[in-house]
């Protein structure tokens, strides 16, 4: 058997682009010249194309934690739905488990553990345990050995208690773990989680972190889609950064953020902020990359910035915060973490 | 890194993993039928009120004295009118709820948000719409006979057909009225909407098919059409097996056609189905609410 569990290559979805949604043409896509349809006076609109995932290559070694990360709408989920085969690429190749996700797509689904993102991929009218069962025998588990399964991971996920109430009575975190619960009844090889921890409060997200290690620990392939870094960070033993459908980087966590280590990043929390403050701070020589968001409802702003020399330009940043109504309430100089990374490369946060 | 020598894969596949699987949707589409209880509602009230208004329009227009009945005798052979109603508005009502409850059973799983975790799996996919329907048949077997109960007690009506060439026609009738469940189950994912479809097919057969007037009465190419119809050679078949006592030969030739019926329209709802599921996934369009 191959060491690699997931393989892409050139993996590319394109979709028609609705009118007025904000779809937008991905760079040198074409559009086919106008046709007339089958009614004689009415001229075909010509089909414009919306590139989700834009060549995306990847190789995922067995019993690895892969995470891919990037903002929302940069074809996370679009990738991880071709390779559990909901979609079919436009073109490229993809193979999980060897096989192929269109000629095979049977074959990979049998390899296969998903939870895609959402709560709602169960049914809230049967309960935990119905869920459970029922999953069950869609993958071709046989009767006797899903029983001892569904209580297996009806122990392992802390449902006993409410096991035989119905879904709707759930929290959203317990009905998060009915749906990976779900996803590895049939003790599949690989498992595909998208947005895992997306909705659930810290503790439930945490104990979700914990139990993805496990399943690392007991064998599974991961491949993880977050937007939140350190997620990702935590988790993954390579990280591919996807930005516009494309994969921007790929390394471990490690790895890319020795990418910036020459580099300092500035974290200040400032009252008062305004644009034209970033501008001066931007035209600081060995400053780039400042990114500035407000925090909660009051007027506290947390500004980051990327430096090559943090002790030259910090003088000169202090000058220009002080006064005009901004006050500097707070400063940091801290280690690059992977949204620093994001941002050298894309020039934008992660949550934009 | 560690090789994955833990997990072994407990899924056993095959025709038996797939019937267990066809037979998983039936159960879990049952346990929720019945956890929705409005369902008794329609079990027991709309059998009586549907055909109602019918019945109540035709003891207007045969006269006080039902002196008017002598015509109707003459055009359909029976002396049973409110069973005629029933009986043609019974078959109406099953074509309207499959529709409903079959041609919506994708789009409601769509919008619940299961659909994608269903397509998720290995099971063969086809058995989500069978599995579906399987319920909604048990349970429209269950509101015919409450509906015929209820004819016979409130309504007076004489049934002095056969109870098993009632079944037959039922039988006989189930590829055809499925078969059209399931292509319009395809039709409606694709078009995201099912309300004007079911409006226009219901009206066809409402007009087309005769569940409240002999097809005598239509024009010529009227009734040309309705012999393209299943649900007319239904309905018919119906009459005749439960109001007349006829025997097997009354309802021969509708059972043929039936037979007929039913192999074409499995066969488009088959293609149909392939087909959307095809598109869904070069489109995306499972996922899509």
């Amino acid at each position: 058997m191959s060491d690699i569990a997931i393989e892409a290559s050139q993996l590319v979805k394109k979709f028609p682009a609705r009118p007025g949604t904000g779809d937008k043409k991905t760079e040198g896509e074409s559009s086919p010249a106008p046709k007339r349809g089958l009614w004689p006076f009415r001229k075909k609109e010509p089909k414009t194309m919306f590139t989700a995932v834009n060549g995306v290559d990847l190789q995922i070694q067995r019993g690895e934690i892969f995470g891919l990360l990037g903002p929302n709408g940069a074809g996370k989920s679009t990738t991880i739905r071709m390779l559990c085969t909901l979609l079919e690429p436009t073109s490229g190749t993809a193979h999980v488990n060897g096989f192929d996700v269109v000629r095979q797509a049977n074959d990979v689904r049998r390899s296969l553990g998903t939870v895609l993102a959402g709560e709602r991929s169960i049914y809230w009218k049967l309960t935990g345990r119905e869920n459970l069962e029922y999953f069950a025998a869609l993958y071709h588990i046989p009767q006797a050995v899903a029983k001892k399964r569904v209580d297996e991971l009806i122990e392992r996920m802390e449902l006993k208690d409410r096991a035989n109430e119905l879904v709707e009575k759930y929290s959203t975190g317990m009905r998060q773990r009915v749906a990976i619960s779900k996803a590895l009844l049939a003790r599949p090889p690989i498992l595909l989680l998208d947005e895992p921890t997306l909705g659930l409060d810290p503790q439930a997200a945490r104990n979700l972190r914990e139990l993805i290690a496990q399943l690392k620990q007991e064998g599974h392939t991961i491949l993880l889609t977050t937007h939140y870094m350190e997620e990702a960070d935590q988790l993954s033993d390579r990280i591919g950064i996807i930005d516009t459908g494309k994969v921007i980087a790929l390394d471990t966590p490690e790895g890319l953020k020795r990418r910036i280590d020459q580099k300092e990043v500035i974290r200040l929390e400032v009252t008062g902020w305004h644009e034209d403050l970033g501008d001066k701070l931007k035209s600081i020589t060995g400053i780039e990359n400042l990114m500035s968001h407000q925090q909660g409802e009051a007027d506290l702003w947390e500004v980051n910035m990327q430096a090559h020399n943090s002790r030259a330009a910090l003088p000169r940043i202090v000058e220009h915060i002080s006064g005009n109504g901004t006050r500097l309430v707070n400063m940091n100089i801290v280690k690059p973490s992977l949204e620093d990374v994001f941002i050298h490369l894309t020039g934008k946060a992660l949550r934009d | 890194m560690r090789s994955e020598m833990n997990v072994k894969s407990l899924a056993v596949p095959g025709f038996f993993a797939d019937v267990h699987a066809l037979w998983a949707v039936v159960r879990r589409e049952w346990t929720i039928f019945v956890r929705y209880p409005s369902w008794i509602i329609a079990l027991f009230i709309w059998p009586v009120i549907f055909p109602m208004g019918y019945i109540l329009t035709a003891r207007a227009l045969s006269g006080v004295d039902g002196s008017g009945l002598t015509t109707f005798q003459n055009t359909t052979g029976l002396n049973e009118y409110v069973g005629y109603i029933a009986v043609g508005t019974m078959i109406w009502m099953w074509q309207n709820i499959v529709l409903w409850n079959v041609g919506g059973s994708l789009r409601n799983e769509q919008m619940r948000g299961t659909l994608e975790s269903n397509w998720l799996s290995p099971a063969w996919r086809f058995s989500y719409m069978l599995g579906s329907s399987i319920p909604q048949l048990v349970s429209m077997l269950m509101l015919m006979v409450v509906a015929a109960l209820e004819y016979v007690f409130f309504f007076g009506v004489k049934f002095d057909g056969n109870l098993w060439l009632s079944l037959l026609v039922i039988l006989a009738a189930i590829p055809s009225v499925y078969g059209l469940g399931f292509a319009f189950a395809s039709v409606v994912i694709t078009m995201k909407e099912a309300n004007a479809f079911v409006f226009l097919v219901r009206g066809i057969v409402m007009i087309f098919c005769g569940i409240t007037y002999p097809l005598a009465i239509l024009p010529d190419w009227m009734q040309t059409v309705s012999q393209w119809l299943p649900q007319t050679y239904i309905i018919h078949a119906m009459r005749a097996a439960t109001l007349s006592t006829e025997g097997f030969s009354g309802i021969a030739s509708d059972l043929k056609m039936l037979v007929l019926f039913g192999i074409f329209w499995l066969a488009i709802g088959y293609l149909l189905f392939s087909l959307m599921e095809r598109r869904a996934r070069q489109t995306g369009a499972i996922g899509q609410y």
